[in-house]
């Protein structure tokens, strides 16, 4: 038996203008764990929950806090579990995915029975503002979201998952430093001259993979699952470009109502794109009970997923 | 169904050998002291660009060797690191590259010194909830491009070493071979007693040039090291108490304990908590160092070479480090 999700929540901070697009951006410095943080009470009431209940974190993030420890040991003290293992998963755009099966499986293999998944990202204090960099910068957005998972029913069934990479390209869409093994120092003033420690990202290649591929896993995960695309009430779909998720599902013969493009109206969040856009859309209404939904990812590394759960 | 279980190791130290003499000639330091204080005689660093990718890359295809198995028997690839080999994406789709296996998910875990264990907890559930049927799970760590070679970073720059190791993950035939359970905790009241706070989120700005020139960089690792002695001694302890209780044995019954080699006087002072016999401890920091997520597979491999690990030993893996976070597996090999 795979899990079940009890309670999920969001939390998105202020908009604010960034390169002529309105995005959700952290007002004063905080990291990932601090967004997480404020997600849970609303998951935990939901769910039930308070946080001795917590056996398990997950968390998933390519903006840690701080370098190490993960931002799960960060979110495990501001939540005051018990010292609960507190597992930090980078696997990008596909990190909530990776995550998933991840805290899936440990339920699903008996190891725990009540896991906090978490998936946040504080983009903005990684941009670069210049003008050169405003076209990267207002992709994005900051914002975290929180899932009770648990065996016993909730309101939402994971029923596949599906994950996969091809770290050939990793290139085409990086963050280069600090890079640990470069000889003999792994990032220099000089890096930070040139811009190494922003995000590059080679538009046309990611776009083209992604309308390639992302068509491709939600067809994976609709096989494994012995499912029809017709039977999917709503899908969601989350690329840093929007018109590549649009152009994916175009190319699934998905219609517009239902389709939701994760980065259209947040930026994209990452990690946090897909469960943030799930919680939001099932709590105006795009969702109902009974509801089956699709979620796909397809990003940097790279790496791409696809889930179907069933709301119930 | 089959316990999951380690069916290879393979190992890769960096290429050139540092000794304490070595570090002396660059800060305050002498070979007493470093080895006083934890045991270490020399360790491994790289001398060319080298990434931890490309350590876990030789260390891969060692443990595939081993097993007899190619790089394309793998269905997923897990790597424990906390120095990748760029700052996104993950070091095992850099891996993944360099074992030139398409198409299979990869997927970083970050959780410090007890990386492998972690790992492995993962490992251990994607097999038996029957997601993957072969994960590869490698630890890799290139610590020296990132430490404070001078008289200001001594505490911490003496005790660490690059290097990888891998391990083949596989569910076996039998009920009573491989893991028997996996304890996993954490304790984030104490992140910042042993942490690299920058590259940062939380900072106004993640990575400046003031973060890599000021008096006191937060790009290097910081360590209040007896806060970390006193706390890995007793976790340690319990860890290893909680996996043998949860088996239903007890600490004698164990063959062979592999702990992290973060220092030889925490590994001493758990055994003589535990009152657990010196000799069936493997550590090998003398001559590497602490290669933090590497720590536990190049030990495996080691205990194997040298003939202390055989088929059928009770085997309890146990890691503490940064987070806090710690660790136990109980396995029977």
């Amino acid at each position: 038996m795979g899990a079940s999700i009890l309670g999920l929540s969001h939390e998105l901070p202020p908009r604010k203008d960034v390169g002529g697009v309105s995005r959700p951006v952290v007002a004063s410095p905080s990291g990932p764990s601090e967004l997480a943080y404020s997600a849970c009470a609303v998951a935990f009431s939901e769910a039930g929950w308070s946080p001795e209940s917590v056996e398990m974190i997950v968390f998933a993030t390519m903006t840690p806090d701080v370098t190490f420890p993960g931002a799960g040991c960060f979110l495990q003290d501001s939540l005051g579990c018990a010292t609960v293992g507190a597992l930090d998963v980078r696997g990008q755009c596909s990190g909530f995915l990776m995550g998933l099966a991840v805290a899936n499986d440990l339920i699903e293999a008996g190891k725990y029975e009540r896991i906090l998944l978490a998936a946040a990202e504080v983009h903005s204090s990684a941009m670069d503002e210049s003008e050169a960099g405003q076209w990267v910068s207002s992709l994005y957005g900051d914002g975290g979201a929180v899932l009770a998972l648990g065996r016993e029913p909730g309101f939402g069934a994971i029923r596949k998952i599906v994950c996969g990479s091809e770290g050939r390209h990793h290139q085409r869409f990086w963050v280069e430093f600090p890079a640990c093994g470069r000889y003999p120092t792994r990032v220099t003033v000089d890096d930070l001259k040139r811009g190494g420690h922003y995000l590059q990202i080679d538009r046309d290649h990611v776009s083209e993979f992604g309308r390639e591929k992302l068509p491709q896993v939600v067809g994976e995960v609709l096989e494994l699952d012995g499912s029809a695309a017709d039977e999917v009430d709503v899908f969601i779909v989350s690329h840093i470009f929007p018109e590549v998720a649009a152009d994916a599902a175009a190319a699934l013969s998905i219609p517009a109502e239902r389709l939701i493009v994760a980065s259209e109206e947040n930026g994209h969040l990452t990690a946090a794109s897909l469960p943030v856009a799930f919680d939001q859309a099932r709590r105006d209404g795009r969702i109902g009970t009974g509801a089956r939904v699709c979620l796909a990812t397809c990003g940097a590394g790279y790496t791409w997923g696809a889930a179907l759960l069933e709301c119930e | 169904m089959g316990l999951t279980r380690i069916r290879s190791v393979g190992r890769c130290l960096a290429d050139k050998i540092v000794t304490n003499d070595d570090l002396a000639g660059l800060m305050e330091t002498d070979d007493e002291w470093i080895q006083q204080r934890s045991g270490i005689q020399q360790r491994h660093h790289i001398s060319e660009n080298t990434g931890p990718a490309d350590l876990g890359a030789v260390a891969a295809r060692q443990a595939l060797d081993r097993a007899g198995l190619e790089p394309g028997d793998i269905d997923c690839i897990l790597f424990g690191t906390l120095s990748p080999d760029y700052d996104m994406p993950a070091s095992a789709c850099v891996l993944q590259d360099r074992l030139g296996i398409p198409d299979v998910p990869a997927m970083d875990v970050r959780n410090q010194c007890t990386g492998f264990l972690y790992g492995l907890t993962v490992a251990d559930a994607f097999i038996q909830a029957g997601r993957y049927e072969r994960v590869l799970l490698v630890g890799g760590e290139v610590h020296s491009t990132g430490l404070d070679f001078t008289t200001r970073g001594r505490q911490v720059a003496v005790l660490f070493g690059d290097g990888a190791g891998a391990a083949v993950i596989e569910r076996g035939d039998d009920d009573e071979r491989g893991i028997l359970s996996t304890h996993l905790h954490s304790d984030g009241k104490f992140a910042d007693k042993l942490w690299l706070e920058a590259v940062s989120a939380r900072a106004p700005h993640r990575l400046t040039e003031e973060m890599i020139t000021s008096d006191d960089p937060p790009i290097f690792p910081k360590m209040q090291g007896r806060y970390v002695f006193k706390h890995a001694v007793t976790r340690s302890a319990e860890a290893i108490r909680e996996a043998v209780a949860a088996g239903g044995y007890s600490v004698s019954d164990i063959d062979l304990l592999v702990p992290h080699q973060a220092n030889l006087r925490i590994n001493q002072a758990v055994a003589m908590a535990l009152e657990f016999p010196e000799e069936k401890v493997v550590n090998n920091i003398q001559k590497l160092g602490n290669t933090t997520a590497a720590t536990i597979p190049i030990a495996l491999y080691d205990a194997l070479e040298d003939g202390r690990l055989n088929e059928g030993d009770l085997v309890c893996l146990v890691a503490f480090g940064a987070g806090f976070t710690w660790a136990s597996v109980l396995l029977r090999w």
